[in-house]
C-alpha cells in the first residue's frame, strides 16, 4: 500500500497559540517566514471575531503545506525541483530550484513563500529529517493544545485517520483535485442551554 | 581530524523561567557552547510536557544584539541615556560604597530591593537585603494581589483556585474574566479535557477572547462588575431554594452567630461563664439555645434571627441572605449590562449542575475592588456546595521562609513603596535595586514614578538583560543573564492546580554571554565587599542544597541528586487542613472587614467608573490585558513574536470608534489626567462598547508616543491592605480617545 504522510488538525482544540509557527522557525532556522501560518477565521484582524454581540464567532486555521497527492506546485515548476517522496512528503530540491517562484503562485493554499534572508523558496517539508528518525514534525511535537496528529493518512488503521474519521474531517479546497494530505476536524458547535 | 574541529553537543534540561505563572520544562540543545534549539522537556507525567510560542522564543533573547554587555554608569541626567562603560569592580565597589553611605545616613531600612523572584537563587537578593537589615518589595501587588486578598479572607490562602476548580468531573465550567487560551495554557488543557468529556463552558468577559471562542456561552459583562453578578447569582440560588444547607453547615461560617450590634461573631465566653474566647456559637435548633459550634449533637440554624443574652444575633448565612436580597435581577442587570434572564439561568445552573468549576482570572481582579469579586464568587461556590474540599499546598512559599536573612527583611508591598520613596511614609527609601522586574514599564502611574518617586532616591541600580525602561533610570546598570546562563531551583508554582506540581532544576545550558553575570553571582560578589559572611561564599549548588535542607523539601526527601535526574513531584502532605482560616471554615463572613462594611462580599462601583462624574470627561474604561505574544514586558523585542504582533494597537468597538470618527488603522491618542499614549486603532466587534484595551507589556519605544502605564493609577485599597496587600488596579482606569491629526 502507498504511504501518504500528513496531518490531522483538530480545530476544536486549536486556540491559535502560534506555537507551531514559532516551532517551525526554530526547527528550520527561519527568521522571517514559517512553514505554517495560523489564520483567524473571524474578523478582519488576527484574534478578532466575526459578527456582532451576541452572535460572535471565531476559530483558527493552521495552514501548512498540504503535501498534496497531486501537488500543483510541482506541476508548475519549470525545473522539476519539487517532487514527492515515496512516503508522500512534497519536497523542494534547492539545487534544482531556479527561484522563479512559479510554485508560490501555483499553490492554492499560499503554502510557499520566498525566504529572503536565506534566498530560497521555503515551505513545510513535514520535518522529513525528523520523520526519517521516527519523530513527528516539530510543530506537532510542540503543539500547545495537542491539536495536531502526524501519520499515514492513507492507512485506515492509523490513529490520525481514525481520529479524523470520527469528527467529519475535511480538506481545504477539495474541488481543485489536489488531494491534500492535511485533514481538519471542525470546531464543535456550542452546546445548547441545557448542555 | 584536527582537534580544534571537534564539536561538542549536549542537551540540558532547564526550565522556562519567564514569570508567566507556569514552569515549563525545556530541553536545551547546545553545540560548541552555543544554544541551538529548545524544545519541551519530558516530565514523569507527560501531560506536563508543554511549551508555548513565548517559551520557544526565549532563545531569540539570548543572542539578541541589544543585550546589555557590560556594566555602565550614568554620565548624563537620569533617563537621558548617556552612559560610560565601567568594570565590574568599579560597579560593585561603587554600589557597596553607596550602600554603606546610605545605610549610615538613613538607616539600613532605606535600602530597597525590587525583585520579582521565581527561582530560589533569585531570592539571594532577599538574603542580601535581610543581612543588611534592608527592605524587600513584595511585587504581587503589581496587578496580582486583589484575588489573593479575596482568597486570604475566604480560605486563608493566597491562591485558592483549587477550591474553585479542583473537581474531577465538573458539571459546568464558568470562566470569570480569564483568558487561559492565551495566558495559562495548562488551565486551558484542563478546560479542553472537560469540554471533550461533554462539560459546557461559559465565559464571562468584556472581550471576546480566544478562550471565549471555545465557550458554549459567552456573557459580555461591564468591566469591574463581577462581584455584582456573583451576588445576584447568590440571590437567585437563595430565592430558588438551591443552596446547599449541609455544605454550608459543615464547611462554612454560615451557622456562626453574628451580633447585629457589632457585626462580630458571638463567642462562647459571652454566653457561658468561663467559656472560650475563640469558640464560635450557633443556634441549636434541637434545644432552641445558643451552643458552641463544635459541640457534638448540635443542629445549627443557618437562617433566622435570635436573641442570645440580650444580643440580637443571626447566623452569618442569614446575614448573607439579607445582603444578597439587595442584588435583584433588575438592579444587577443594570449594573452588569447582562440581560436579567441570562443572570437567572446562570444562577440556576450554579445550583443544579454540581459541581460547577469557577475559574477566576487575574484580569477580573485588576479592578479596584477585585478582592470583593473573588470573595463573592467564592461565596457563590460555598452556598451552592461547589467547593472542592482540598487546600492548596504551596511548598513554594515555605521554601522561601527558610531563606537565609529572610526573617530580618522588611517586606514592603510595592504600592506602599510608592509612598515610602515619595513621602518617607512609613520610613524613607533612598537606595533602590531593581532586578528581574521592570518597574517603569509594568507598574502603574509611570509619570508619578519617574517624576515624583525616583527623584527622591539617592542611588538606583538596575540589573537587566536589556536597556529596559527601568534600566534607563539607573545610576549603575548591570548586565544580567538569561535563564539559560544560570542554574536555579524552580519550585512548583501552584497558581492553578493544572500547573506542574514538580520541583525542577534549571540547569545552566551555556556560559554567561558578554560580561553578564547571574543575579546570584552579583549578590555574592557584592556581599563579599560588605563583609556579609559565609552564606554568600557558597556555590550555586550549595545554596540550592541549603534551600532543600529545611522545611518541605527536607521532609519530602527532595535532594539535589534526585533533581539532577529529573523533576521531582511535590507530594501533598497527609492530614493537611482543608481551610487555613482562623475558624477552619470557609469564611464568607470576614470579621476583620466589619469596620469597612465589607464583612460580607458586596459590590462596589469601580474607583474610576464611567457612571461617576469623572465619566463625563473620560467615558471609556481603559484596560491593558495580557496576550500570548509577550510575558509582561519580556519578549517585546523578540523578532519571532514581533512578526506576529508587530506593534501596539488600541482595541476599540465599532460604535465607540464611529462616535469619535476613528477608522480602523487610524493613529489615536488615549489620555486622561495622568498621561497619554499614542498608537494605532484596531476597530472590531469583539470588545464591549465603552471599553478600550491595549495588550500590555510594550516598551516606550514601541509606541508612537507615551506609554499605557501613564494612564494607570496607584491608589491603595484599604481592605486589601488589611487582609494581605494592596493591588494595582490596572484595569480600573478611565480615559478618552481621539484621532491624532496628521501634522
Amino acid at each position: 500500500m502507498v504511504t501518504q504522510y500528513g496531518l490531522v488538525i483538530d480545530l476544536d482544540r486549536c486556540t491559535g497559540c502560534q506555537t507551531c509557527t514559532i516551532a517551525c522557525k526554530m526547527e528550520h532556522g527561519l527568521t522571517g517566514v514559517s512553514g505554517i501560518r495560523v489564520e483567524t477565521v473571524g474578523g478582519s484582524h488576527r484574534d478578532t471575531p466575526d459578527g456582532e454581540y451576541p452572535t460572535l464567532s471565531m476559530s483558527y486555521l493552521p495552514v501548512p503545506c498540504m503535501h498534496c497527492g497531486e501537488p500543483p506546485c510541482a506541476a508548475s515548476c519549470p525545473t522539476d525541483a519539487i517532487y514527492k517522496r515515496d512516503d508522500g512528503i512534497v519536497l523542494i530540491d534547492e539545487e534544482k530550484c531556479n527561484q522563479c517562484q512559479a510554485c508560490i503562485k501555483a499553490c492554492p493554499y499560499d503554502a510557499l513563500a520566498f525566504d529572503s534572508p536565506n534566498s530560497r523558496v521555503w515551505k513545510c517539508n513535514l520535518c522529513a529529517h525528523r520523520v526519517d528518525q521516527g519523530l513527528a514534525p516539530f510543530c506537532v511535537s510542540c503543539c500547545e493544545m495537542e491539536a495536531m496528529l502526524f501519520g499515514d493518512i492513507a492507512d485506515p488503521s492509523a490513529i490520525a485517520l481514525q481520529w479524523a474519521s470520527q469528527r467529519n474531517s475535511y480538506t481545504l479546497k477539495p474541488e481543485l483535485g489536489t488531494q491534500p494530505s492535511v485533514r481538519y476536524c471542525p470546531p464543535r458547535l456550542a452546546r445548547g442551554d441545557e448542555g | 581530524m584536527d582537534a580544534s574541529m571537534a564539536t561538542s553537543e549536549k542537551q540540558v534540561r532547564t526550565v522556562c523561567h519567564s514569570a508567566c505563572g507556569m514552569v515549563c520544562g525545556l530541553r536545551a540543545h547546545v553545540k560548541d557552547g552555543i544554544l541551538t534549539k529548545v524544545e519541551p522537556a519530558d516530565f514523569p507525567e507527560q501531560k506536563y510536557r508543554h511549551i508555548c510560542a513565548r517559551g520557544l522564543s526565549t532563545i531569540r533573547m539570548v543572542y539578541h544584539p541589544d543585550r546589555l554587555k557590560y556594566p555602565m554608569k550614568r554620565v548624563g541626567e537620569r533617563g537621558q541615556g548617556k552612559w560610560a562603560r565601567i568594570s565590574w569592580d568599579e560597579a560593585l565597589d561603587t554600589i557597596a560604597h553607596k550602600i554603606r553611605e546610605i545605610s549610615e545616613r538613613y538607616g539600613p531600612r532605606s535600602l530597597l530591593w525590587c525583585v520579582a523572584p521565581l527561582g530560589g537563587l533569585d531570592l539571594t537578593y532577599a538574603s542580601l537585603a535581610g543581612s543588611l537589615g534592608g527592605s524587600f518589595v513584595s511585587i504581587i501587588g503589581d496587578g496580582d494581589s486583589a484575588g489573593p486578598c479575596g482568597d486570604m479572607a475566604s480560605f486563608g490562602v493566597v491562591w485558592g483556585d483549587i477550591y474553585m476548580t479542583g473537581f474531577e468531573n465538573p458539571g459546568l465550567c464558568v470562566l470569570w474574566g480569564t483568558n487561559p487560551a492565551e495566558t495559562n495554557p495548562f488551565m486551558m488543557r484542563t478546560i479542553r479535557d472537560f469540554r471533550e468529556r461533554g462539560t459546557s463552558v461559559i465565559v464571562i468577559d468584556p472581550r471576546f477572547t480566544p478562550t471565549a471562542s471555545k465557550a458554549d456561552q459567552y456573557i459580555r459583562i461591564r468591566p469591574g462588575t463581577d462581584a455584582a453578578l456573583a451576588m445576584a447569582l447568590i440571590n437567585v440560588v437563595i430565592k430558588e431554594g438551591l443552596y446547599d444547607s449541609g455544605f454550608i453547615i459543615s464547611n462554612t461560617v454560615g451557622p456562626f452567630l453574628v451580633k447585629r450590634a457589632t457585626g462580630l461573631f458571638l463567642r462562647e465566653k459571652e454566653v457561658i461563664p468561663g467559656g472560650s474566647e475563640q469558640r464560635y456559637m450557633v443556634w441549636d435548633t434541637a434545644t432552641n439555645s445558643a451552643r458552641p459550634a463544635d459541640e457534638s449533637g448540635v443542629a445549627p440554624a443557618i437562617i433566622g434571627d435570635y436573641k442570645v443574652n440580650g444580643n440580637d444575633c443571626q447566623p452569618s448565612f442569614q446575614a448573607l441572605i439579607d445582603v444578597a436580597s439587595g442584588y435583584d435581577l433588575k438592579r444587577v442587570s443594570e449594573i452588569t449590562e447582562i440581560p436579567a434572564d441570562i443572570i437567572r439561568q446562570l444562577g440556576i445552573k450554579y445550583g443544579r449542575k454540581k459541581p460547577v468549576a469557577s475559574f477566576r482570572g487575574m484580569g477580573m481582579q485588576r479592578t479596584f475592588h477585585g478582592d470583593l469579586a473573588y470573595r463573592a464568587i467564592a461565596t457563590l461556590g460555598a452556598v451552592t456546595g461547589n467547593i472542592h474540599l482540598e487546600a492548596p499546598q504551596l511548598p513554594v512559599y515555605e521554601l522561601y521562609m527558610y531563606l537565609h536573612g529572610i526573617t530580618t527583611c522588611n517586606f514592603m508591598p510595592i504600592l506602599k513603596a510608592y509612598d515610602a520613596i515619595e513621602k518617607g511614609d512609613p520610613y524613607p527609601i533612598k537606595f533602590l535595586w531593581i532586578a528581574k522586574q521592570n518597574w517603569v514599564n509594568q507598574l502603574p502611574d509611570v509619570n508619578r514614578v519617574t517624576g515624583k518617586i525616583f527623584p527622591n532616591l539617592d542611588f538606583i541600580v538596575v540589573a537587566d538583560i536589556f536597556m529596559s525602561a527601568s534600566a534607563r533610570y539607573a545610576d549603575i546598570v548591570l548586565p544580567a543573564c538569561t535563564f539559560y546562563e544560570q542554574t536555579d531551583l524552580i519550585p512548583p508554582i501552584n497558581v492553578t492546580p493544572s500547573a506542574p506540581d514538580y520541583f525542577q532544576l534549571q540547569e545552566r545550558a551555556i556560559e554567561p554571554l558578554h560580561e553578564s553575570k547571574p543575579d546570584a553571582q552579583m549578590v555574592k560578589e557584592l556581599a563579599c565587599r560588605l563583609n556579609l559572611g559565609e552564606y554568600f561564599k557558597k556555590t550555586d549548588e550549595e545554596l540550592i542544597q541549603s534551600l532543600l535542607s529545611v522545611g518541605y523539601p527536607a521532609e519530602m526527601g527532595i535532594t539535589m541528586e534526585k533533581l539532577k535526574k529529573g523533576p521531582v513531584k511535590a507530594i501533598k502532605r497527609p492530614n493537611y487542613p482543608v481551610f487555613l482560616t482562623q475558624s477552619g471554615k470557609m469564611e464568607f463572613y470576614c470579621e476583620r472587614l466589619v469596620n469597612l462594611g465589607q464583612a460580607l462580599p458586596c459590590y462596589m462601583e469601580p474607583l474610576e467608573s464611567a457612571r461617576k462624574p469623572l465619566g463625563k470627561k473620560y467615558p471609556l474604561v481603559f484596560m491593558s490585558t495580557h496576550t500570548r505574544y509577550r510575558t509582561h514586558s519580556t519578549l517585546a523585542n523578540v523578532d519571532w513574536l514581533r512578526q506576529l504582533e508587530p506593534e501596539p494597537v488600541l482595541e476599540i468597538s465599532t460604535p465607540d470608534a464611529q462616535a469619535r470618527s476613528i477608522r480602523d488603522g487610524d493613529m489615536v491618542q488615549v489620555f486622561n489626567d495622568r498621561g497619554r499614549v499614542t498608537l494605532k486603532a484596531k476597530v472590531h466587534s469583539g470588545i464591549k462598547p465603552g471599553t478600550v484595551n491595549v495588550n500590555q507589556g510594550w516598551w516606550p519605544e514601541h509606541f508612537v508616543d507615551g506609554h499605557h502605564q501613564e494612564l494607570t493609577h496607584s491608589v491603595v485599597n484599604e481592605a486589601q491592605s488589611i487582609i494581605y496587600e494592596p493591588n494595582s488596579a490596572l484595569y480600573d482606569v478611565l480615559a478618552e480617545v481621539e484621532v491624532v491629526k496628521e501634522v
